[in-house]
Parts: structure tokens; C-alpha cells; sequence
């Protein structure tokens, strides 16, 4: 799937040798940096370097001391910790891409973008997403930078949500602006986020929602003449 | 097959209103398919003439269906023709909504109209002379004189040229075998198509029983003397006669017609008008108002073209024969022809889904899918919360495997959250798992994920009508609680223990209709 590419990947500088390292260091210094933007993993670097434990945490300090190496957060495994040259930026199996943030999804980022989006989606009518970054671009209310190809994954999750709905553009009233076919948001129907929803005809009764339907049986132990939420409901 | 308690849900619907044994014979219909009376004798261990007198009632009601066929006799014996009884689950639903039957006939026709379909829907098949005789005691008039019956007899006209009232169908169709010989041979993919389109013998002999569209909303009986009746020249000497004769005495053949010819509320027709409901009300509320009205005067201007109940479009009109229709409704007098335009697009009236040119029709079938997904959306929704609903959208809307991974990305669920939520909406049969093990450097595996449309949709169903079952029982342990002040006299109706039944049943029987609108929307739309 597409993600932003990784801002400002560096590219390794060669051969900048450090002269201060000890053997030990050397070998793990090396093996961590051919692993480039995957890093590796302590147990990985005892395992193929045959070093003793304590001189593998050892040399680690040593070169995070001398700002060789860096620890990263692994999105995939927290306990996991991953050691990184440097000049290497974390690739995205590592970081999960550009929505995480120390291997936490940056709910609060995405929650902020999502308001802005449907502001915007709903201030507009019927947009593109390149007319909403555009405009979210132009307002300056957020101070990161965000690619179009950000804001297109968050209205598809404001489409799922269902918070705005996508169309295609017809041309005709609305559109009259947009050519034919383009892909375009709009608000959904009345009553905003999941309005439609709320007045599903199972969700309106306790049953439809309720934990236990499989056990509910007309003779047995939960039953719909015991049933409580059943009482709760009709208690008027 | 009938889910397990969509069979419970009929089972306690014919109980109520006709008895524990004729519910008895009912549900062995519904458990063990098509029977003959000596099965049903064997099955339920009842006395033959208890289990005729049974069948009578539901086939009076119309929810079994008689039909024969011809069986191999025993060795050395010639075959012989067995009557078969099928029940008719659907039918047997339909009692649940004659309240909404009674509300459309009431809307579109008058107060006489809706007693005689009241009759109907009371006692199921009626001759005319019958229909009669039951409206005048339900309306309590003393007035019966000859203007009052001719005027329920217009009625009567109305309603069966409206199609809702109907001649019953063949009482026992025969169902000739197929002729295997004859069948060509076919490769198997195509017989296995043949397989999955062809009709059981069952939905045959409901199909055979149908009386010829001509002959189904007639009024007179058959000898062409009723519209127009003209004589073909085909006609022979006898028939003539017969006609001749039926033509002098005009009075025997009302007559005749009046007290042999049954008939029935017409519940396909019935059904075709709440869909149409249901589709404008989705519209309405997915799309918006002008939307819905448009799509509304549309449906209600061809509302007799349509013959079947699953129609995949309305019937195309013109955008002359739009406008005027538009303009008819209150709503729609304010419409301007860009508005209107505007509206049939919303519908996905495009030029590319155009019939010919400068006609429009709209995608009923795809109306009626955003329906129930939305339903099964929203039970998502209360049940597992906001990420499971985002979830669950994607991979409906997707409608193909997609891994967890994936998942997790495009909804932005974190990853152990998301595999948590799949996992329990795997659990209660809303998703398909697929596990694929890859053995590259290192050996992984991977999870894919997809809705099942099929079976998510025959569960919902299948809760459905164990909700709509849990209703009526709760409902009834309520009446029967409050059974001593709901004997009062009217006027010591008062205070708080009534008033809490009264909104106890107010509430449970609108949730009722509101559900039997879901059960619709999932069995017969
Ligand atoms: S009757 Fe009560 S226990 Fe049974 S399914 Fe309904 S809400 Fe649940």
C-alpha cells in the first residue's frame, strides 16, 4: 500500500570511520550498519557475532555515546529493541510508517487531520482531495507539512466512517465545475456521522445489541420474560 | 432452508392465531420440507382427519400449498398421483405486517376498500358473495340496502384492478416429471448452473398454481364476455353455446361468479409497495429529500407496470413523464427541472445506465443492498464500536481477502486492536478468515479477512427473527401480567399501572413493525 515516502532519507556516508572503537565495537558497529534502515535486534547481534552479553551492551553504550548507533522503537514488537546507524532513517516495517510516532499510532495527529478534513469536505460542498489539501494547505491551521497522498488516506477513512461519502462527479449541478468522472467527497446524508445508523431497526431493541441472544431461549435460563435489559427498557 | 428461528418465528405465528395443533402440523412442514398426508399422519402421530382439518386452515389462510405428483407404484403396480403439501414461510410472515397492508389500501383507496380487504385478510379466501357478507358485519352498518352493496362492489373493482385482491391460485396443481431424455446433454459446468438457477419442485408448483395474468384480476368468470368479450373465431360450436347461453342470463353468471370464484389479498403486490416504500425512505435518508421525491412520484407512476417483487429497476420513464409526476406531489411542486436533473443523478441515473435515450431508470436492487448493509453496519456499530464498524466497512466494501496487515493500515486501528476486532467479529460468523503460511528466509504466516455477504446476511435474518420472536413473547407476558386491569371497563382504565402497559405495549409493538420492516428488507425485498 502507498505511504508517504520516508521524509529526508539520508543516504550512508561512507567509510566515516570512527578510529576510537575497539574491536568489539567495530564488529557490532559494522554489523548494524549493514542492516541500513532495518536495523537489528540485540539478541539478533549475539547470536551473529558470537559476543558475551555483557560486552554487547557494553560496546552499545559506548557507541550510542558516540553517536554511531540510535535505538528505535519496533512497531511490530515493542520488547524489541532495535539498533539503527545513525545515517539511516527507520524503514516503515520498523516505524509503521508515517502515521506512527515511537511505534504508537498518532491518534491524536489523525484525529485533528480528520476534523480538518471533513470541515473542509463539509465547507465545500463537493471536493476533490486535491482541493481539500489545497484549502487545508491555504487556511494554515496545521503546521506539518501534509502530502496529498496523506490526506486522500484520511478522507478514505472518513468514508468508512462514513462521515463524508465519495462520489463521482457528473457534471451536472453540483459537479458543474468538477470533470466528468473525478472522484469527489461530500457530506453523507442528515444527522452527520453514523445518523443513518442510529435508527437501524435491530440496534432500536435490546436483542439486537444484546451479549447473550445465543443463550436466550423461550424456556430457558435467559429468556425474553426474565430478560432484564428487557425490564430496563420498559420501565416507564 | 428456513433458518432455526425463522421457523420458531412462524411456528408461534400460526399458534396465535390458529392453535397449538394446526402450529404442530406447521412446523413439521417447515422442518422436514414438502409432505403428503400420510406422512404428516405418521410425523405427528395425529388422527388423519385432525391433520386435514389443519391443512384446510393454513391452505385457507394460504400458507401451505397443495400440489401433486406422479410416484412409481410399488413392484408390479401402476404409479400413482400423491397430493403433496408445501408450506409457504413467506406467506406465513406476511400475517405480521396486515396492519401495513390494511395502511396502504386505506392511503390510496377508501373506507369501503379497507373493510374489504379487512374480510379478506380475516378469513383469507373469499367468494364475493362471502367478501360481502364479512364487510357489512365488520362496519356494523344497519344500512344494507342494495346502494351500499354496489358500492362495495366498486370497491371490490378497485382494489382488483389495483391488483392488491386477487384470484386464488389452482388449489393442486399437477407437476408433471421432468423428462430427463428429453434434456440435452450439457457439459457439467452448465448443468451445474442449470442446477444452481432452476427452481425446486416446490417453488414450480407455487409458480403452476398462478392463474394466467388474464384470468388472475378478472372479475367475471372466464368466457370472455367481461372485457369487451368478443368472440374468436377459433371459438368452437360448444363453447359458443356455452357462451350464448351464459350471455342470456347475464344475472346466473354474477351468480355464479359471485359465489364460486375465491379470492385473496394479493401479498405480492402488497410487498411490491413496501419496497418501493423502503427505497424511498433509504434514499431519503442516504441521499436527501428531493432525491427521495423524485425517486417516489417515479415508482409511483409505474407502480402497476411492475409484475414481479424483486425488480432490479424501475420501469424507465421519460424526463417529460418524470416532471409532471414530480410536480403531482406536494413536495415536488417546488422542484425545478435542474433540481430534478440534479436528483435522478444523485440516483445514478447517468447516461451510461440510460435505457434509450432521454429514458430513466433507477437500480432498485442496489437501493435495497445499501439498505440492509447499513443495517448490518449499525448492529456492527452498537456491538463492537467505531473501529470494528470502519473495519468491517472496508472489507464489505472491498468484497475480496485482505490481510490484517493491511487492514490495520488503511483504517488506522493499531495492529494488536485490529487483530483483536477481527478476530471477534470472526468469532460471531460477520467475517471469513483464511490462514496462508509463506515460507520464504523466515516462515510467517498471514491472516485474510472478507465479508461473506451470503451467510452474514441469512445470520442477521436469522436474529432477526429470533428478536421479532423475543418481542412477541415479552409482549405477551406483559399482557398477561396486567390481564386483570386490562379486563376493566374502559372508564377504570386509569392510573400509573395502566399507563405503563398502555407505553409497554405502544413500544414494543412499533419496535415489532419497525423490525418486521428489517425482515423485509432481508427475506423479501
Ligand atoms: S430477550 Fe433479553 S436476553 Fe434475550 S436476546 Fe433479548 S435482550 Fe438478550
Amino acid at each position: 500500500m502507498g505511504r508517504t515516502p520516508d521524509l529526508k532519507r539520508k543516504r550512508p556516508i561512507s567509510n566515516s570511520n570512527s578510529p576510537s572503537l575497539t574491536d568489539s565495537e567495530r564488529v557490532l558497529y559494522d554489523l548494524i550498519k549493514s542492516k541500513q534502515d532495518m536495523g537489528i535486534w540485540t539478541r539478533d547481534m549475539k547470536r551473529e557475532t558470537n559476543l558475551q552479553d555483557h560486552v554487547v551492551t557494553k560496546s552499545l553504550k559506548s557507541l550510542q555515546a558516540k553517536k554511531l548507533i540510535k535505538e528505535v522503537v519496533n512497531v511490530q514488537n515493542k520488547l524489541k529493541k532495535h539498533y539503527l546507524a545513525v545515517e539511516f532513517e527507520p524503514s516503515k516495517e520498523l516505524t509503521g510508517g508515517a502515521w506512527y510516532v515511537e511505534g504508537n499510532l498518532d491518534t491524536e495527529f489523525i484525529k485533528q487531520l480528520k476534523e480538518l478534513c471533513s470541515r473542509h469536505v463539509f465547507k465545500m460542498k463537493v471536493a476533490t482531495t486535491d482541493g481539500i489539501t489545497e484549502s487545508i494547505r491555504r487556511s494554515g491551521v496545521i503546521n506539518v507539512e501534509c502530502t496529498t497522498q496523506q490526506i486522500a488516506e484520511i478522507l478514505r477513512v472518513l468514508v468508512l466512517d462514513n462521515d463524508i461519502m465519495e462520489v463521482r462527479s457528473t457534471e451536472v449541478g453540483e459537479f458543474a465545475s468538477i470533470p466528468l468522472g473525478t472522484v469527489c467527497y461530500k457530506c453523507s446524508g442528515k444527522g452527520g456521522p453514523t445518523g443513518v445508523s442510529k435508527t437501524g431497526a435491530m440496534v432500536s431493541i435490546p436483542c439486537g445489541v444484546c451479549p447473550r441472544i445465543s443463550e436466550c431461549t423461550p424456556d430457558g435460563i435467559i429468556s425474553p420474560r426474565t430478560c432484564l435489559y428487557f425490564t430496563k427498557w420498559l420501565d416507564f | 432452508m428456513v433458518a432455526q428461528y425463522g421457523i420458531k418465528l412462524a411456528v408461534s405465528i400460526i399458534s396465535s392465531h390458529f392453535g397449538d395443533l394446526v402450529a404442530k402440523v406447521c412446523e413439521c412442514l417447515l422442518r422436514k420440507g414438502t409432505l403428503s398426508l400420510g406422512d404428516l399422519v405418521r410425523y405427528n402421530q395425529l388422527q388423519s382427519n385432525q391433520v386435514k382439518n389443519c391443512l384446510l386452515v393454513l391452505i385457507q389462510h394460504n400458507c401451505v400449498q397443495a400440489f401433486s405428483v406422479q410416484k412409481d407404484g410399488a413392484f408390479g403396480e401402476a404409479p400413482k398421483v400423491v397430493t403433496q403439501y408445501t408450506v409457504l414461510f413467506g406467506n406465513i410472515l406476511h400475517r405480521l405486517r396486515f396492519s401495513k397492508f390494511m395502511a396502504i389500501v386505506s392511503k390510496e383507496f377508501d373506507k369501503e376498500c379497507e373493510e374489504l380487504l379487512e374480510a379478506l385478510l380475516q378469513h383469507g379466501r373469499l367468494t364475493l358473495e362471502q367478501i360481502l357478507q364479512r364487510a357489512q358485519s365488520i362496519s356494523k352498518q344497519n344500512d344494507w340496502s342494495n346502494a351500499v352493496q354496489d358500492a362495495l362492489r366498486e370497491s371490490f373493482v378497485k382494489l382488483v384492478n389495483a391488483r392488491y385482491v386477487e384470484r386464488c391460485p389452482d388449489p393442486e396443481p399437477f407437476m408433471a416429471p421432468p423428462d430427463e431424455e428429453d434434456a440435452p446433454k450439457r457439459s457439467a459446468k452448465a448443468a451445474k448452473l442449470a442446477k444452481k438457477t432452476a427452481q425446486t419442485l416446490e417453488q414450480r408448483a407455487v409458480a403452476a398454481a398462478v392463474p394466467l395474468e388474464s384470468k388472475r384480476f378478472a372479475i367475471m368468470i372466464d368466457t370472455g364476455t367481461d372485457v369487451g368479450g368478443e368472440e374468436t373465431p377459433s371459438q368452437s360450436l360448444g363453447e359458443k353455446r356455452k357462451y350464448r347461453e351464459l350471455e342470456m342470463d347475464r344475472e346466473t353468471m354474477v351468480n355464479i361468479s359471485e359465489k364460486e370464484v375465491l379470492w385473496r389479498a394479493n401479498f405480492e403486490a402488497f410487498i411490491r409497495r413496501l419496497r418501493h416504500k423502503a427505497c424511498v425512505v433509504n434514499v431519503r435518508a442516504r441521499l436527501d429529500d428531493g432525491a427521495g421525491t423524485v425517486l417516489n412520484a417515479m415508482l409511483e407512476a409505474t407502480k402497476k407496470a411492475e409484475s414481479k417483487v424483486k425488480t432490479e429497476n424501475s420501469v424507465p420513464l421519460s424526463m417529460d413523464t418524470i416532471l409532471e409526476e414530480v410536480m403531482k406531489s406536494e413536495e415536488g411542486r417546488t422542484m425545478t427541472l435542474e433540481r430534478v436533473r440534479g436528483a435522478l443523478s444523485q440516483l445514478g441515473c447517468h447516461s451510461s445506465t440510460r435505457v434509450a435515450e432521454d429514458s430513466y431508470s433507477v437500480d432498485l436492487r442496489s437501493i435495497i443492498e445499501s439498505a440492509q448493509n447499513e443495517e448490518v453496519e449499525s448492529i456492527i456499530m452498537k456491538r463492537y464500536g467505531g473501529d470494528a464498524y470502519r473495519i468491517f466497512r472496508l472489507l464489505s466494501k472491498t468484497d475480496r481477502l485482505v490481510e490484517t496487515d493491511n487492514i490495520s493500515d488503511t483504517t488506522f486501528v493499531e495492529k494488536k486492536e485490529t487483530v483483536k476486532i477481527l478476530y471477534n467479529l470472526w468469532k460471531e460468523n460477520f467475517l471469513h478468515m483464511e490462514r496462508i503460511t509463506s515460507h520464504g528466509s523466515k516462515q510467517s504466516e498471514f491472516l485474510l479477512w472478507k465479508v461473506n455477504k451470503n451467510s452474514v446476511w441469512e445470520n442477521t435474518f436469522d436474529e432477526m427473527c429470533h428478536a421479532a420472536l423475543n418481542l412477541s413473547q415479552r409482549m405477551a407476558y406483559e399482557l398477561e401480567k396486567e390481564h386483570e386491569i386490562l379486563q376493566l371497563p374502559r372508564e377504570k382504565r386509569v392510573g400509573q399501572r395502566f399507563e405503563r402497559i398502555r407505553k409497554v405495549k405502544t413500544l414494543l409493538e412499533s419496535s415489532l413493525m419497525k423490525l418486521d420492516d428489517g425482515l423485509m428488507l432481508f427475506h423479501d425485498f
